[in-house]
């Protein structure tokens, strides 16, 4: 760097008054780069805005929160211990321990003291009814929307993969996506997730994997409540089957045009599901069905309705809540 | 390990040829982890008689030896660990005691995106193929969607424990390092050489018409001189 002078101070477009107190160096510096560079300095002030330990903890919580919503990590599953969650999300301890605490206010989580103690997913947590909820709170756009994105990343993993999978490669999945019955429900879902998500590692691209499996994640609550049709849930196995024999074929067209299919038809079943689950602007119906709509999952956990439930579209909540079975 | 020894990489800059410069880099990785393996089998030993290894008990006695690792090998290391052989800790189905990262933070699965803990890695190819052949491996390249989220080449070596498979030690290099790395000295060689893994797939090559990722098979096979790197699935393919 040719000159160590900092930009005068009316340089800078539109000073704000914080810029009268006295700043730090690094501030200086990147104040005096932008106004260099001639672009609006209030941009570059947010980029080196120190990021503190402030709101990280919301962070935290809302990350182990969608996995316990999305049903990733279930009922009864332990989580890392406070110091080594802290390590692994990069925050100091005292930021875990907010954000459990925050979890445990929420009731997704419970801990329990001793030698056998820590913090365990609460047992109340039910990624179905989360699911079902969250179905019910998502607009249509926001819904197709999200099937948009889901599509374009999708498709663009399928067609690479087709294009450079060895069918060898394909073998393995496939074998291991048939080892697991569909009428397990919980272990199809997670095999079907997988297999999702490794067909997009074939793809050689890091991005699209890593998009997938953001996606996969929050689409996954989603495709379960799909799996508890079995019809659905057999049309989408075989529309899976046909996906990873187009791909070990070599077929890009083909896998993308299945693909296309497949994820068309699960908008479709979810978006049936979701008119006909909650009308908007219903009247009450009866006491019961306005507090299972309304309660918050964790105080008041709808149970998983049963597969049959699903069946007919025309369900509403009050059959839901009147099917209600022992889990 | 009884496996055919790579090159021991003294000669750093000055290879004969590119089979012989992919040989000696890969090779550094296999020699690093073998000197390892050994050691690391008899700290288990030592603990199994003790009482039964928990995952606990197993990272303690990996994490010297995985950030030894970092350090002593003349390499872009990325991550390196052991992984246990599927049912052989005393809590847990399976387990990954691993570093990785700039900051070499300890692989916590259970926080990821998707569940990755109850990912079943025995059929994955850097545990997969230590666990069948009892040689150690280069397996990739790959987008290791279970540790790094980034393309990646694992070289793994297998672990005995009186005679019993006990799990795979490890390292990660990403291919940007490699590329960084070995493609300036490749070029020294050609403006159309290639590596290839087993299935055939680039991992880099020196014409930047071939894209990493892509795949030579088959007929292509034609247009090259083949080169196979000792102890390792890889090949050099040089444009004829």
């Amino acid at each position: 760097m040719g000159s160590t002078s900092p930009a005068p101070a009316s340089v800078q477009p539109a000073p704000s008054a914080s810029q009268s107190s006295p700043r730090q160096e690094g501030q200086t510096d990147a104040v005096t780069i932008a106004a260099r560079s001639g672009r609006p300095t209030r941009l570059h002030r947010a980029v080196f805005q120190p990021i503190g330990d402030e709101g990280r903890a919301a962070l935290v919580e809302r990350r182990i929160a969608d996995a316990i919503i999305g049903g990733v990590l279930p009922s009864g599953e332990r989580l890392p211990a406070e110091t080594e969650l802290a390590r692994s999300f990069g925050v100091a301890p005292a930021t875990a321990r907010e954000a459990l605490l925050g979890l445990r206010e929420r009731g997704l989580i419970v801990t329990r003291r001793g030698r056998n103690g820590g913090s365990f997913v609460s047992d109340d947590a039910d990624p179905a009814a989360f699911a079902r909820r969250t179905l019910a709170e998502t607009s249509r756009v926001a819904l197709r929307d999200l099937a948009v994105h889901y599509l374009a990343i999708t498709v663009a993993s399928i067609e690479l993969a087709a294009r450079r999978a060895d069918p060898s490669e394909i073998a393995g999945i496939r074998t291991r996506l048939e080892r697991v019955r569909d009428d397990d429900l919980a272990a199809w879902r997670r095999v079907t997730d997988d297999t999702q998500i490794e067909l997009a590692a074939l793809s050689q691209s890091a991005r699209l994997t890593r998009e997938q499996m953001r996606l996969q994640g929050e689409l996954s609550p989603f495709f379960a409540l799909i799996d508890t049709d079995p019809d659905a849930r057999h049309d989408n196995r075989e529309r899976l089957l046909s996906v990873l024999a187009a791909v070990a074929d070599g077929d890009e067209q083909r896998a993308v045009a299945l693909t296309r299919e497949k994820v068309h038809r699960c908008v479709e079943w979810l978006i049936e599901l979701r008119e006909s689950a909650a009308p908007p602007a219903a009247p009450a119906r009866s006491a019961s069905a306005r507090t299972a709509a309304e309660a918050a999952p964790p105080a008041a956990p709808l149970n998983p309705a049963a597969p049959s439930a699903h069946h007919a579209p025309a369900d509403t909540a009050v059959d839901e809540s009147a099917e209600r079975t022992p889990s | 390990m009884t496996t055919i020894s790579p090159a021991t990489a003294s000669a750093a800059a000055t290879e004969s040829s590119p089979v012989a410069l992919v040989t000696a880099y890969f090779g550094r990785a296999i020699d690093s982890l073998a000197s390892w393996t050994d050691l690391l089998a008899d700290d288990p030993r030592r603990a199994r008689a003790a009482a039964p290894v928990t995952t606990d008990v197993l990272d303690e006695l990996v994490e010297p030896y995985a950030r030894r690792t970092f350090d002593s090998v003349d390499l872009p290391v990325y991550g390196a660990g052991f992984i246990a052989a599927l049912d052989s800790l005393a809590d847990a189905r399976s387990h990954l005691a691993w570093w990785q990262g700039a900051d070499r933070a300890k692989l916590v699965l259970a926080s990821q995106s998707v569940n990755k803990e109850l990912i079943d890695y025995s059929e994955l190819e850097w545990y997969r193929v230590p666990q069948s052949t009892g040689h150690p491996h280069v397996a990739g390249p790959y987008v290791d969607y279970l540790c790094s989220d980034e393309y990646t080449i694992t070289v793994a070596a297998p672990v005995d424990l009186d005679g019993e498979f006990a799990g795979v030690a490890g390292l990660d290099v990403l291919i940007d390092q490699v590329e960084r790395d070995l493609l300036p000295r490749l070029r020294a060689f050609g403006d159309d050489i290639s590596i290839v893994n087993g299935v055939g797939r680039v991992l880099l090559s020196t014409s930047a018409r071939r894209e990493t990722g892509d795949s030579i098979r088959g007929a292509a096979l034609e247009a090259f001189d083949r080169g196979a790197c000792p102890g390792m699935a890889l090949e050099v393919l040089t444009a004829r």
